[in-house]
């Protein structure tokens, strides 16, 4: 007899892998006493809820869906989008807001999407500029000027 | 009584200035727009747009913000009658009959009896805060930790009892959220937890990246541009008025979903949601004609959309009287009240009742405005749906990453937003709700400190939490849901069962 790997058997097995991790980083938290309670108190006693609950989730795995069935067809999608987001991310200070945010705003809209060049570099540019202009200069909310701005 | 309304006309003289109608007014817009484009909810709206308010003064900055929270519920019906997208969670059950009247011609009065309807329902439901918040306020003064601690953990059980996800799935997604408030400098000995020597992270997770990558970034990445295409139905104007049948039809389901959405509204949960599908499961089992429901009955656009609305309202009594965020738009509008250094709670009323009063007064004018805004403007707010998601999706990632910036000026925010993007698309794929984890995080400062300083008081003695009669209350009360839901797990059969059957009955049709 076989047993299928349903969606709660990862969902549940992930949190107490998760939970046990954090909890041997906890070490050095003090629990502390009942009358004087220590910094590791709150954050031990929900590492062991959320373990328990992963537990329960686990046992009622059966009632969930194969792993197999999960959709992951939008995955290749939301990775480029997140891989895009975290360069922006890792240039904003450095680059500045108008260069990351052009550069964020055409990776996707030509990179991700495949619409036209000319269109994706118009409106990439343009609403950077006004976005610019919104926060920067109307609202008094400093953005990261980087290299250029 | 008289007090009270010595108070509103106090909130007037506030709410009625140029200055505070204008972010009124602009909240509302916002809203309005947050809540007819797809992928974008109000918590990620009112996230995104938090740091534009911090050079505004605290009601002025709440004024704006809970514009768009309850803006979004106006808005929200609009592609679900349109388009048969709801463009906000609670607009689900509008989709179902909402459509059904726009297919058969009927789109602008479907539109003019859910803006009536939420008119009618937002209006109710601020005359019930108005007179209920002010004396729950006062009760509250008479809590102490102990009462504190009671009160929370009624919280998170009210919110993993009322959930749609199992109250298992929802305690787990309460308990992340609390563990990672628990990151930062412990206010009470000094240990920095969990902070791997990143300096930022010292003051603890702040709750607009966690939101924002939840619920805005995490939203995008589960949805594929290519699945945004619908057809709209545009609304012909000269048809916008119901007839005298349509009115007759809606009139008593939008009172009962006024009573009812304010009832569930007070409770923690996604009370906005829970209480559309509760009012169209209720009109649909005390209708003469249940089988006119999936195929346009009135009643299943009135009912609904009075319901989400007078709910959003009822969810403000909690946080403005207790400090009790009953969700995490509401835990948001807290967050946006204490960087304006303005807490929440049995305080607010008398330390600061320009804030409270200006804030009930200008959700009377801002129900107003959004019934003049969005009837005559239903055909401006429908181009807006004309821009194409794969061009509107970037400009949302941008403005969350401007949000999330501009908060504290910190690169490691954003990064936190990013990585939690990821942990909401995981959520979703693995099928729980990332909202308690938003509520865990909100409360977990406050839980702590009054947990700690209940068992410090009573030098180690857990009984406190049952021996004062007020945190006695909350903890049975905690027993008796816990007890309930225990029995529903056992007989297999409870009301979340229920609902799911009219929704997919709904959809068949």
């Amino acid at each position: 007899m076989t047993m299928t790997l349903r969606r709660d058997h990862v969902a549940g097995g992930g949190f107490i892998v998760g939970g046990a991790l954090i909890l041997a980083v906890s070490g050095d938290l003090p629990f502390g006493t009942l009358a004087s309670p220590g910094a590791g108190m709150l954050p031990k006693l929900v590492i062991g809820l959320m373990m328990a609950f992963g537990l329960i989730v686990l046992l009622r795995a059966g009632d969930s869906p194969p792993f197999a069935a999960v959709a992951w067809g939008d995955l290749p999608h939301g990775a480029r989008v997140i891989a895009l987001a975290a360069a922006a991310v890792a240039l904003y200070v450095p680059l500045g807001f108008v260069a990351t945010m052009s550069l964020l705003l055409f990776g996707l809209i030509y990179g991700v999407e495949r619409k036209p060049l000319l269109n994706s570099a118009l409106f990439s540019v343009g609403v950077t500029g006004l976005a610019y202009l919104l926060f920067n200069t109307l609202l008094k909310s400093p953005l990261p000027r980087g290299l250029w701005f | 009584m008289e007090s009270t309304l010595d108070s509103l006309a106090l909130g007037f003289s506030v709410a009625l200035r140029p200055d505070v109608l204008l972010y009124a007014f602009i909240g509302c817009i916002v809203g309005t727009l947050v809540g007819v484009l797809p992928g974008i909810g109000p918590l990620a709206g009112i996230s995104i747009l938090l740091p534009i308010t911090f050079g505004l003064d605290a009601t002025k900055a709440i004024v704006m913000l809970a514009g768009i929270y309850y803006g979004s519920q106006y808005g929200g019906s609009t592609t679900s009658i349109l388009m048969r997208i709801p463009g906000e969670a609670s607009s689900v059950m509008t989709c179902i009959d909402g459509y059904a009247m726009a297919q058969k011609g009927r789109a602008g009065a479907a539109l003019c009896i859910a803006a009536v309807g939420s008119f009618i329902a937002g209006t109710f439901g601020v005359i019930v805060l108005t007179v209920v918040a002010p004396p729950l306020a006062s009760f509250a003064l008479r809590f102490g930790p102990p009462e504190y601690v009671g009160l929370l953990v009624l919280g998170l059980i009210f919110l993993a009892y009322m959930s749609s996800t199992s109250l298992v799935r929802t305690l787990l997604m309460a308990a992340v959220g609390l563990l990672l408030g628990c990151i930062g400098i412990d206010v009470m000995s000094g240990h920095f937890r969990y902070s791997f020597d990143i300096k930022e992270l010292g003051d603890g997770i702040g709750i607009v990246p966690v939101a924002v990558g939840l619920f805005g970034l995490g939203e995008i990445l589960s949805t594929p541009s290519k699945s945004m295409t619908a057809k709209v139905i545009r609304p012909r104007l000269a048809e916008l008025l119901p007839n005298r049948t349509e009115w007759r039809q809606a009139a008593m389901p939008i009172a009962r979903g006024s009573v009812l959405g304010f009832l569930v509204g007070i409770v923690p949960g996604s009370a906005h949601i829970i209480s559309s599908f509760l009012s169209y499961a209720l009109e649909k089992r005390i209708s003469r004609t249940p089988e006119e429901f999936g195929k346009g009955a009135v009643a299943g656009v009135a009912g609904p959309e009075s319901a989400n609305n007078s709910a959003s309202t009822g969810a403000f009594v909690p946080m403005l009287a207790l400090g009790l965020p009953t969700g995490p738009v509401t835990a948001v509008l807290m967050a946006a009240l204490l960087i304006h250094g303005v807490p929440p709670g049995p305080q607010l009323v008398n330390e600061h009742p320009q804030v409270f009063w200006g804030f009930i007064a200008s959700m009377y004018v801002g129900n107003l405005m959004l019934l003049a805004l969005n009837l005559p403007l239903v055909g401006l707010f429908v181009s807006v749906l004309r821009i194409p998601y794969a061009y509107l999706y970037p400009l949302i990632i941008m403005f969350c990453i401007i949000g999330v910036y501009e908060v504290s000026h910190s690169v490691v925010d954003v990064w936190i937003m990013l990585i939690m993007g990821g942990v909401g698309y995981l959520l979703r794929k693995f099928d729980f709700d990332p909202a308690p984890l938003v509520l865990g995080l909100v409360i977990a400062p406050t839980f702590e400190l009054s947990l700690r300083q209940s068992l410090v008081m009573s030098g180690g003695d857990w009984t406190i939490f049952f021996s004062r009669p007020i945190a006695a209350t909350l903890f049975a009360i905690c027993g008796v849901l816990l007890a309930l839901s225990a029995l529903s797990f056992l007989t297999r059969k409870d009301w979340r069962g229920k609902l799911a059957e009219v929704e997919e009955v709904g959809e068949k049709r």
